[in-house]
């Protein structure tokens, strides 16, 4: 032991020698926590080109109250388990706010660790409701939550006149939040009856069991709120099967590799709920931001995500400018409290107590012949 | 009625894929009592290398889909095969003679090494298989849809399978196979080229294992990384049912894997599916250790 501790102290030191310092007064570093790598590696990549390209924004105009802001990135994987490194790793970094990510089961993992750091953490994609029922100070989001995806998935059910609706999810928790919390909204409703509720497994291929199961009970449409390979999946096989039965999804299957899996042909008639796309946004500020973006990287953004995780981005450089500060207590302060209106990227942005945006977000979008997405008035 | 037929057809396409990989476990295991757990990234590979042959030479185009296809599935085995006897050669030979769980955590590497070699190669996302390269029938019997892919798909994995049997039973490679799994040292003495042996075995293994991959890639058209995962454990189960070292063993556990899948998602729960299955198996071995065909007294790895 004596042996081991006369090897590691030296090495310790030299260590501390050779790093770079950490504290560096010059700027304000804001951490980007995203999955670079992983099954959501395009999100991940997507977003952490929105942040450079806003950062560098900012710092040609002079930076903000003077100082140059930072991002440092990190790559939650789209693993719980790799996140909670990741988060780890933040902390150590001073950085003031994280933006990020993307699933909600990944937020959820690291949410704890940046609370107890004291650091801000604005969520893009999360959008499972528990999120925020926990009364974390330091927690935000610029999605909006499943209830109230599930009461616009509830409201479109209603609308396209559908009386069986079966509901499919795959036990992660925003898919099921946002499968139970629908439910709970269609049972209320007059004239509408969930005739099934189950639970995929994600990650296989077939899926023809199931399909068969859901169809003899002989629904109307069919919800499913899980992610986009699936999706892709259970479009193509139920159009294999001779069952043209209308199929609506979740923001998580707005992805346009949905229909590269499904094909045209079964992605065709597709209705899915989600934040608006890039393209479709209509403030000066998207439109300006999706032409930089376009002449930075040779195309406009193609996840909402990413232009959320800006959004996050935008409104702590807000807070930190209107505060005069880098001290989260009042960065928090302020985006709970006096934030107001602010323009961002996705329409007016305010929070609540709970950290969570205030405001009406989700549009419903269909799939049409060429597999284009095309926003339902 | 109408709906358990349904389901079983659903089942048996499943089944299908799972015992062609499952010859693959069972027949490294036969000779070597190796649990080969790179099987299921070479399964990967083979669906990867087809959607690189079918896009870059467009043999479909030139030859028709059947020929395209066959040739398509001749090239991706033989490929595949050939990286299954590599791995042999520098994962598994070099450890022949040390401890058997040596091999079993060199094959876990093996594994590893693949499915990140195959990332950085293709990249993280999903592929797609080209749409449409077979036509989209739909066969319509007693009041049952079945799509003629999922027809194909079960033949030839019924046929590939039945090919193997006969040429382990019939021809005298496969005697002196079936020689070296029953007594390696008695086979030697015998002048049975062992070493020979291995490398056929881990030829044909992963070259079934490829085409499985090949037929996934086309009848469900999307493929990743991580896919040979969740095959590989499948399939793995399937050897064990049906008796893990027994050829036909495996092809029965793979396709009555395949079918309690299916039957048990339609009739008990779909979120319990594999519980079940797994559930079904544990059943089986308590009441026959062995596996539903196995003779052999199963050994620790």
């Amino acid at each position: 032991m004596k042996k081991f501790i006369a090897v590691l102290f030296p090495l310790l030191a030299l260590s501390l020698l050779l790093s770079p310092p950490v504290f560096s007064a010059e700027t304000v570093k804001i951490g980007l926590m995203g999955p670079m790598t992983g099954p959501w590696a395009s999100e991940g990549q997507e977003m952490k080109q929105v942040l450079d390209l806003l950062a560098e924004d900012i710092n040609s105009a002079g930076g903000l109250n003077g100082k140059k802001v930072e991002v440092i990135s990190e790559d939650d994987a789209g693993d719980p388990r790799q996140a909670s490194l990741a988060a780890t790793r933040l902390t150590t970094k001073n950085v003031v706010a994280v933006i990020g990510t993307y699933g909600s089961s990944i937020t959820e993992a690291t949410q704890n660790i940046y609370d107890e750091s004291e650091i801000i953490q604005v969520a893009n994609g999360s959008t499972a409701i528990r999120l925020t029922e926990k009364g974390l100070d330091y927690f935000f989001r610029t999605c909006p939550r499943d209830d109230e995806q599930g009461r616009v998935a509830a409201q479109t059910i209603k609308n396209l006149g559908h009386k069986k609706v079966a509901i499919l999810h795959d036990n992660t928790s925003y898919a099921k939040g946002l499968a139970s919390e629908t439910q709970g909204l269609l049972v209320e409703m007059e004239g509408v009856e969930v005739v099934f509720f189950e639970a995929i497994t994600p990650g296989e291929r077939d899926y023809n069991a199931i399909l068969t199961k859901v169809k003899a009970t002989s629904p109307d449409a069919i919800f499913f709120t899980g992610y986009y390979p699936e999706a892709g999946l259970l479009l193509r096989q139920k159009t294999e099967m001779g069952w043209d039965v209308p199929f609506m999804g979740g923001d998580a299957t707005n992805h346009p590799d949905l229909v590269k899996i499904a094909g045209n042909a079964a992605a065709k008639g597709f209705y899915f709920v989600s934040a608006p796309l890039p393209k479709d946004l209509d403030t000066p500020e998207a439109r300006d931001f999706v032409e930089k973006f376009q002449k930075a990287y040779g195309h406009a953004p193609n996840s909402i995500y990413a232009v959320l995780a800006g959004d996050g981005f935008r409104v702590v450089t807000e807070a930190i400018k209107q505060t005069d500060s880098t001290d989260t207590k009042k960065v928090a302060e302020y985006l709970h409290k006096e934030m107001e209106g602010f323009p961002g990227l996705t329409g007016k942005i305010s929070f609540n107590d709970k950290g969570d945006r205030v405001g009406e977000v989700y549009r419903v979008y269909q799939v049409n012949e060429n597999g284009e997405f095309i926003l339902q008035p | 009625m109408e709906q358990f037929f349904q389901q079983l057809t659903n089942g048996l396409a499943v089944g299908g894929i799972y015992a062609l990989i499952a010859l693959g476990y069972t027949m490294v295991y036969g000779v070597l009592k190796l649990i080969n757990f790179a099987h299921g990234d070479l399964f990967t590979i083979g669906a990867y290398l087809g959607l690189t042959l079918l896009t870059s030479m467009a043999l479909t185009d030139k030859l028709g889909p059947f020929f395209g296809i066959l040739l398509l599935a001749v090239m991706v085995m033989i490929l595949v095969g050939i990286v299954g006897i590599l791995l042999d050669q520098v994962a598994y030979r070099p450890l022949r003679e040390s401890p058997r769980l040596s091999a079993v955590v060199s094959a876990l590497g093996a594994s590893i090494f693949f499915q990140n070699t195959i990332m950085l190669i293709y990249g993280a996302s999903f592929h797609v298989y080209p749409q449409n390269i077979l036509p989209r029938m739909v066969v319509n019997v007693f009041g049952l849809h079945i799509p003629m892919i999922r027809i194909l798909v079960l033949l030839a994995s019924v046929v590939m399978m039945l090919a193997l049997y006969t040429f382990i039973q019939k021809t005298t490679i496969g005697t002196a196979i079936r020689a070296a799994a029953e007594d390696q040292g008695a086979a030697k003495l015998m002048g049975i080229d062992v070493n020979g042996v291995i490398m056929i075995v881990f030829f044909i293994g992963p070259a079934l294992g490829g085409a499985a991959g090949l037929m996934v890639g086309l009848y469900y058209g999307q493929v990743n990384f991580t896919m040979g995962w969740i095959y590989g454990l499948k399939a793995f189960t399937a050897a064990i049912l049906g008796g893990i070292g027994n050829i036909p063993g495996a092809m029965v556990g793979g396709i009555l894997l395949g079918v309690i899948e299916a039957l048990g998602a339609a009739y008990i729960s779909i979120a319990w599916k594999d519980a079940i299955a797994f559930l079904v198996l544990i059943l089986i071995l308590i009441v026959r250790p062995t596996g539903l065909l196995g003779e052999r007294v199963a050994e620790k790895i």
